[in-house]
């Protein structure tokens, strides 16, 4: 009896949900799966999102696609079949490149969460309708790049995913060091699920780079760092920002300490002086994030979410002015209001998006962090 | 590679092998007792590692809960399955075996969790919250298909391994757990380095393995398992009832398995879905062994780690690949050898 | 004709679903989804469910299609619809290839073989830059027929179940055939259908390419629909998702195979859609309660869903094919009496240390009945396997019409003339009487698996079941022709094996034990029958423990007894021999 008021209850809710709102937000992310790291933070973003945008009611549907791209296109279609104005996600590079189609068909913006700059480049007619908050990864590899010579590093060995987190990453910092006269001497592939990277491990102490940069997502990226350390290699560490989130460190413990990697400055938004724009907006996610989800919860993942989520708050009044909501004309003034954002701050930069740029991040969106004493500290 | 690396991959084939060998053993245990591909085996692994994990650092995990409710679940499943059998005896014994015994295993959780007890307590309390689900679970899910086809409870097994991997996210989230190790001492051998849990995951297996000798052989419910796995009309003519062999089964299995999590989560990082994996090369080994030989199944493991090993070597992006082909060989050589069987 | 036309009238009705209004066009999209993983829920079906082998890489085929046709497309610049003969052809030819190398591979060894190739191949396609690594091909192009672009779910949705429509009436048409009941024999009748004349492995790699093919078809369908692939979808997950559609469904049925992906696609969809509103958004369930549900309808029905539901339904009429085909043609019998037809010296078989046959001779003449007889474990069934091909001789030979015909595989052994019987009933479960018999007479027509997919093998079919229906006729068995052969009493399922025997137009009918579980009448009948046979100019050897049935009937008798020829000669000699009746004979004297 009790489950079936609950089931009415729940029922009526939504559908009462569903009368009201104004504007639809359909969000398809990774709450399960191999990148459910990414997610889970991502969807408890979405819950801290305002309910009233420029006096119209926003709803927010969140579907989860499990990373698999089959799934995330199922969604899509799904949610704009609903009528959403906007789509959010997907997590993930594959799933997200796969979404590109429908929402280009549907004329629907869509706004990844994913990392790669295949996403948004080159720009054409079915890209116009995507943007992507996270940081390109060519920003963040010529960060580290730049990080190692400045460093005297002359060699490097890298160790990343087997997928499509670590092909990205592959392809960025060969580039990037090689821009920088920085020798590549060592390239080893693992999964996310190993349990064991000694192999690698032992080819890349074999080949005595300077530094080893590790290019994985979340805690298991601190597998081969510890398997480094069990080896006595001692060069340099550098991670990406795939890392930044407290169970790495609760998971690398003292291996990592002295890591460098770049992040978006939400990472370290305590430790950002006051002049900085970005602070206060970080600052705010951080705390709102913490008092739902617990202290030391935040990950910045989760502050991709919560950028797409501001992005829209700023665009869906002005689309407001020369459209209603639901409609093809709404979905394209929201497109042109979201390429055109100015100097607006997010938690991990501040956006200028344009026509050719629907990332619009500069060198504000990202920092340079390493690990001291179990926390993450802000290098200079 | 110079002969120094090739042992330091051996070793590392050899202590992978040895958690492959625990479940290949299990996994042939369970099926030829009641032919069920137990593909949860994984998860049990994921649970251990990851409740073992969680006590470290003082807190309660879910997986107390969920103890719980399979509990109760197989009492219910226990009353509707034999209630026109079943005695007020058989009733209370029921009930002290899927409802006291979640109890009490809680209240002990409860009551000492919090207060980090020390390494062997987590260890013995883990083995405690997860090796009871096993035999729960088949009391729940299996136990009603006694008769069905392999295809219906491999199925089967892939909705139980569902319902665990979904759970695991809800308790333990999607990042990783380390727990600390039973010895950080590292013994030197020659050029070798030898971490103490390495030897301490060996040492475990060959002592399970001798455990599990002297199980069938020398007591009266080993001798019922072998019997049920050679026959299971015949065992059941003469007395031995088919569903207490696969319960004692899947405590076995439950055992070995949480065992084998509790001994990897300090080597390695273990996930809410790490178990799919381990589990998958402990199948290809169980399958080598032809599900039905213990010696075959635990050297195929020990292969399985090496080969593994080797190839995160030469070729890392390529490991699965070069792992998954070279299987293929060995299969050929495997069913060539084994008597085409029909039907 | 109306028994045609309405199920096609109704199928064009359901195409025109999606156009009418008011159809929300996000289950349009499912139902999109549901039609390509029917289809390749319909080739485990063949494979899993008929040819009971086991598949866990039914979504690498899938994969196979998909990125050739998407390689195809984009990177040459073909039509989709000219990729997809391209696409087909490269799912069949890898699962020739993979087949040839593991389909020898029994029970379990095969089921990890798939598992093996469909991880491999995963990582593999993660990690070449031909098919774009882990972030696949994007950009493939639509199907477009004219000038109308197949982009919307409501267009696609007529593609996709035409499809799933030539995908269902091919597979009905290849179970459906001599082939087919090749195949279907597989799971539980392989031995048997070995012994008339059924190529196994070749039958195993039938089923195996058809059921990759039709994976590949999907996996085209699903590259123009999604335009985009890269190996998630096609990974080891995946293809466990297809077989559990197909078990869930009833892999016992093609349209199980509908009805579990249908199942699956929706309810794993709306369960993501109910799940929140339940539970609040925190924390995601659907895998949960998905599993849990599976495990809770196979429980109630552990054979799928479909055989359920079609007990909803009244029983499919009985087949009207071949009432008035033209016969086949017989052997012509040129056997006179006394020529002799099967001759055995010297066979040897040891089973480790055991000799089950030692030194053993026999010969039959034509237009004989000959019994061999002798205690439980004297080697007479194993003398059987031995004539028959099933084990091979330590040492011996075997001549038939002069040939010497040692070492021959059963189906070699039947297409000599050859027809048996099994002690232990062979019949195919699942099958009828009249297929189970018709099975008897594969190697009297030719129609191969291309012939049956288009139904050009109708007249052969024909015939072949006026055949099979001749020699139920003949055992006595005409009324129970249309029954399922497992649902007959054990001697009646005895005598459809004679039936079957007699599809092949032996010159030698092998019986092992042909009147055990007979009733007196029904012992007659069959003495009169074998009698009728001899007349026609068939010999006949059989096993057969009931004496005073094997004395009336047989001309000559072999005695055997551990493993070798005790006595030898004619029923009243064999009564009166002091050796037999001591050896045999004895306890019952």
């Amino acid at each position: 009896m009790r489950f079936a008021i609950m089931l009415l209850t729940a029922a009526i809710l939504a559908t009462a949900g569903t009368a009201r709102a104004q504007v639809k937000i359909g969000v398809t992310i990774s709450t399960t799966g191999p990148a459910a790291s990414l997610g889970v933070p991502q969807r408890n973003s979405i819950a801290l999102m305002p309910s009233t945008v420029g006096g119209q009611t926003v709803e927010y549907r969140v579907l989860d696609d499990a990373g698999d791209s089959t799934k995330a296109v199922a969604n899509a279609r799904k949610l704009i079949d609903e009528g959403v104005d906007a789509l959010i996600g997907s997590s993930t590079t594959p799933a997200s490149l796969a979404m590109i189609d429908v929402a280009a068909e549907k004329q629907v913006p869509m706004i990844a969460l994913a990392a790669s700059s295949r996403l948004i480049e080159p720009m054409d007619a079915q890209r116009r309708w995507v943007f992507k908050t996270p940081q390109n990864d060519s920003l963040m590899a010529d960060a580290i790049a730049a990080h190692m010579e400045r460093a005297g590093v002359k060699t490097v060995g890298f160790i990343g995913f087997n997928d499509a987190y670590g092909d990205g990453w592959l392809a960025e910092a060969t580039r990037a060091f090689a821009a920088h006269g920085i020798k590549l001497v060592a390239t080893e592939r693992y999964a996310r699920a190993d349990t064991s990277v000694t192999g690698q491990v032992l080819k890349l102490v074999a080949a005595r780079p300077d530094a080893v940069l590790i290019a994985g997502a979340g805690t298991p990226a601190a597998l081969p760092q510890k398997a480094l350390h069990e080896r006595g290699y001692a060069g340099k560490y550098y991670q990406t920002h795939g890392v930044a989130n407290a169970d790495f460190l609760r998971v690398g413990g003292r291996d990592v300490e002295g890591t460098v990697l770049p992040a978006g400055p939400i990472l370290v938004a305590a430790q950002l002086p006051d002049s900085n724009p970005i602070k206060p907006v970080a600052l705010d996610y951080v705390r709102r994030y913490e008092a739902a989800n617990g202290a030391g919860s935040v990950a910045t993942f989760g502050a991709h979410a919560m950028d797409a989520g501001i992005l829209l708050q700023t665009a869906i009044p002005v689309a407001l002015r020369s459209a209603k909501p639901g409609t093809p004309e709404f979905h394209a003034a929201l497109r042109q209001a979201l390429e055109s954002s100015e100097e607006l701050v997010l938690t991990h930069g501040v956006s200028n998006m344009t026509p050719q740029d629907h990332n619009g991040f500069d060198g504000r969106a990202r920092v340079m962090v390493t690990i001291e004493g179990g926390a993450w500290k802000l290098l200079p | 590679m110079d002969a120094d690396i090739a042992l330091i991959l051996l070793q590392d084939g050899v202590v992978n092998g040895a958690i492959y060998a625990l479940l290949a053993l299990s996994l042939v245990l369970v099926f030829a007792v009641t032919r069920v591909i137990l593909i949860p085996q994984g998860e049990i692994v994921a649970y251990g590692a990851l409740t073992y994990a969680a006590l470290d650092e003082g807190r309660l995990p879910g997986s107390v809960w969920l103890l719980g409710a399979l509990g109760a679940g197989a009492f219910l499943a226990g009353l509707l399955a034999e209630r026109r059998v079943l005695s007020p005896g058989g009733v209370s014994r029921l009930a002290a075996e899927t409802l006291a015994i979640p109890a009490l295993v809680a209240a002990t959780a409860l009551l000492l969790a919090p207060r980090k007890p020390g390494v062997a307590v987590d260890a013995l309390l883990t083995l405690a919250i997860v090796t009871p689900m096993a035999p729960y679970l088949y009391r729940l899910a299996f136990q009603p298909l006694a008769e069905a086809s392999v295809l219906t409870l491999l199925i089967v097994s892939i909705g139980v391994h569902l319902v665990l991997l979904g759970l695991g996210l809800v308790f333990f989230g999607p990042e990783g757990y380390r727990a600390p190790g039973f010895s950080d001492t590292r013994f030197e051998l020659g050029s070798l380095l030898i971490p103490g849990q390495a030897v301490w995951i060996v040492g475990c297996t060959l002592a399970l393995i001798a455990a599990l000798y002297l199980f069938f052989e020398h007591t009266l419910a080993g001798k019922a398992l072998r019997a049920t796995a050679v026959n299971r009309l015949g065992a059941r003519l003469v007395g031995i009832a088919t569903a207490l062999s696969g319960r004692i089964a899947f405590l076995l299995a439950g055992l070995i398995g949480t065992l084998s999590g509790i001994l990897i989560a300090p080597l390695t990082t273990v996930y809410y879905d790490s178990g799919f994996l381990i589990g998958l090369k402990g199948f290809v080994a169980a399958i080598i062994g032809g599900l039905v030989s213990y010696p075959v199944a635990a050297l195929a493991a020990v292969l399985v780690g090496c080969v593994e090993s080797l190839s995160s070597f030469y070729a890392s992006a390529f490991k699965e690949v070069i792992v998954f082909t070279v299987i293929i060989p060995v299969l050929l050589w495997r069913s060539l050898r084994s008597t085409a069987e029909e039907e | 004709m109306t028994t045609r036309l309405l199920p096609a009238l109704l199928f064009l009705l359901f195409l025109g679903v999606p156009f009418l209004p008011g159809v929300p066009s996000f289950w349009i999209t499912l139902a999109d989804y549901a039609g390509i993983a029917s289809i390749v829920a319909l080739g485990l079906v063949v494979l899993t469910g008929y040819g009971g082998m086991t598949s866990f890489g039914q979504a690498t085929f899938m994969g196979c299609g998909a990125y050739v046709s998407a390689l195809l497309t984009t990177g040459a610049g073909l039509s989709p619809w000219l990729s997809l003969p391209a696409a087909l052809l490269a799912s069949g030819a890898a699962a020739l290839a993979l087949g040839a190398v593991t389909l020898r591979l029994s029970g379990h060894y095969l089921a990890l073989a798939t598992i093996a190739w469909a991880v491999s191949l995963y990582y593999l396609a993660g990690n070449l830059d031909l098919l774009g690594r882990n972030d696949g091909l994007s950009g493939i192009p639509p199907l477009r027929i004219g000038g109308l672009l197949l982009t919307g779910s409501r267009e696609y949705f007529v593609v996709v179940w035409v499809a799933v429509a030539v995908a269902v009436l091919l597979t009905l048409n290849l179970l459906d055939s001599r082939v087919g009941r090749a195949i279907r024999a597989l799971r539980g009748g392989a031995a048997a259908a070995a012994s008339f004349g059924v190529h196994l492995p070749r039958t195993r790699i039938l089923a195996f390419t058809y059921a990759a093919v039709l994976a590949g078809l999907a996996g085209w369908l699903y590259a123009h629909m999604q335009r985009s692939v890269n190996p998630t979808p096609f990974g080891l997950n995946a293809s466990i998702e297809y077989l559990l559609m197909a078990v869930v469904g009833g892999a016992g049925s093609v349209w199980g195979a509908l009805l579990g992906a249908t199942l699956v696609t929706v309810v794993n969809d709306q369960l993501q859609s109910l799940l929140p509103r339940l539970l609040g958004q925190q924390g995601n369930y659907e895998t949960v309660v998905f599993g849990a549900l599976l495990v809770l309808v196979l429980q109630t029905a552990p054979d799928g869903l479909w055989p359920r539901l079609r007990r909803l339904f009244p029983p499919a009429r009985p087949r009207r094919v071949g009432a008035n085909a033209a016969p086949l043609r017989a052997r012509t019998l040129s056997s006179t009496p006394g020529l002799p037809v099967l001759s055995a010296a010297g066979l040897r078989k040891a089973f480790g240390g055991l000799v089950a046959v030692n030194d053993m001779g026999l010969h039959l003449d034509a237009r004989e009945i000959v019994g061999l007889i002798g205690p439980n474990g004297a080697g007479k069934s194993t003398t059987f396997n031995l004539l028959t091909g099933v084990a091979r001789p330590d040492a011996g030979q075997v001549h038939v019409l002069g040939r010497d015909v040692t070492g021959l595989r059963p189906p070699g052994v039947a297409r000599l003339g050859i027809a048996r019987s099994f002690q232990h009933v062979k019949l195919v479960p699942g099958m009828s009487v009249l297929e189970n018999v018709a099975l008897g007479a594969h190697l009297r027509g030719t129609a191969g698996p291309i012939s049956a997919l288009l139904r050009l093998d109708r007249a052969e079919e024909a015939r072949l079941f006026a055949e099979a229906r001749r020699q139920i006729a003949r055992v006595g068995l005409k009324e129970h022709a249309d029954k399922p052969g497992d649902s007959l009493a054990l001697g009646q399922q005895r005598l459809v094996e004679i039936a079957r025997a007699l599809c092949l137009d032996p010159i030698l009918l092998l019986l092992d034990e042909p009147a055990a579980g007979l009733r007196h009448a029904e012992k007659a009948d069959l003495a009169a029958l074998l009698r009728r046979l001899r007349r026609d100019g068939v010999t006949v050897l059989l096993v057969e423990h009931d004496m005073e049935f094997v004395m009336r009937l047989a001309d000559r008798l072999v005695v055997m007894e551990f493993g070798a020829k005790l006595a030898e000669g004619d029923p009243a000699a064999i009564r009166a021999n002091p050796a037999v009746v001591e050896a045999y004979l004895g306890a019952a004297a």
